[in-house]
């Protein structure tokens, strides 16, 4: 009795083991391989790319969408396909620059430092300069301004804006100081892009004493772009393959 | 060393037939646990064989040593860090040993406990 003790409990206990085994296999499993940290993050990362792409790809559909929508109409004749054009039309011109806008924003005077005896060694210190107008123009811009202008002159893709002297010169027109910059936008952002300290509008004003007022407005006039543009060198690229 | 396998077979049969499965979160713990399990069976035919077989030994052996792999792999997993190896070096390496004492008894003992096998 003794002696079959060993094989029988062996026996019994390979048993378990098989039953485990079985199961396990029933269970169907692909291979486990350890994970690391870092195959953790980049399939993160590359999960967010993936949902990201969807979103994008989500509101591509939308918008196609519409667009059948739109075509749908035209072809049931609900729509006129000259409105529809012309409503294009208008959009292409707003975005271009050639409407008058208005909307929220920031108007922000700029003059040069009025003060008779500072201790500025070069005058050139003291007046603004095309670089500073530009800085302050791209800080805005950064800040999400959809429309700027100065002294009336508005500011679009092929705007220059140029030392002239005692003027600087944008699109072709000479302007003097002060100048008054205009831009439509969130007005909290386009305040703190000029006004919060560390930023090229604040380091003007509190070094180089130059004058610069920034005020919210709730309601600026943005006038179109008056000059003329053609292309004489840059053709559409033909679409396709 | 055949009672071994004739005992796999025979559960794995059963294992087959049965309609029961566990969490498939549990496969990594079972695996040691097999593992674990297996070396003391290993351990068990080796003692047979030696004559030294005691089956309080062999019970603690096989049910401990499981439990502690399994769980040596649970205190990983919360732990982020694979402990389970641990178990895995151990008792690969112990169950390679085993064999290979079981082989050098198999082949070069005396018929009698050859027999007995």
């Amino acid at each position: 009795m003794k002696k079959s003790n060993p094989k029988l409990i062996i026996i019994i206990s390979s048993a378990i083991i098989g039953l485990f085994i079985a199961s396990q296999m029933k269970l169907n499993l692909e291979l486990i391989t350890p994970v690391t940290v870092k195959s953790i993050i980049t399939a993160k990362n590359e999960l967010s790319a993936a949902k990201i792409e969807l979103i994008e790809l989500e509101k591509l559909v939308e918008q196609k969408s519409e667009e059948l929508y739109a075509l749908q109409n035209i072809a049931t004749g609900e729509d006129n396909i000259i409105d529809i054009i012309e409503s294009d039309l208008k959009m292409n011109k707003m975005k271009a620059g050639y409407t008058k806008l208005e909307g929220p924003g920031i108007e922000i005077i700029m003059f040069d430092n009025l003060l008779l005896n500072n201790n500025v060694i070069s005058y050139n210190d003291d007046i603004i300069h095309d670089v500073d107008i530009l800085n302050i123009i791209n800080d805005l811009k950064v800040a999400g301004a959809e429309a700027i202008c100065i002294n009336e002159e508005r500011i679009i893709s092929i705007s220059e804006i140029k030392c002239g002297g005692p003027i600087i010169r944008v699109n072709d027109r000479s302007l003097g100081a002060p100048f008054t910059i205009k831009a439509i936008g969130d007005p909290k952002v386009l305040m703190a892009a000029v006004n919060a300290p560390g930023t090229y509008g604040d380091t003007l004003r509190t070094i180089y004493g130059i004058g610069l007022e920034p005020y919210i407005v709730d309601k600026l006039v943005i006038p179109s772009y008056k000059g003329i543009f053609t292309f004489n060198f840059a053709k559409p690229m033909e679409e396709g393959e | 060393m055949v009672y071994a396998l004739i005992g796999i077979l025979i559960g794995a049969i059963i294992g087959f037939l049965l309609p029961y499965t566990y969490n498939t979160a549990y496969t990594l713990y079972i695996s040691v646990a097999i593992l674990a399990s297996l070396d003391s069976v290993f351990g068990g035919i080796r003692a047979n064989l030696e004559n030294k077989f005691n089956t309080k030994i062999f019970i603690s052996g096989f049910f401990g040593n499981a439990i502690l792999a399994a769980f040596l792999a649970y205190i990983g997993d919360r732990l982020g860090f694979p402990l389970y190896y641990a178990a895995i070096f151990t008792f690969g390496s112990r169950l390679f040993d085993n064999f290979a004492k079981i082989r050098r008894l198999w082949l070069y003992k005396e018929k009698p406990i050859k027999t007995k096998e």
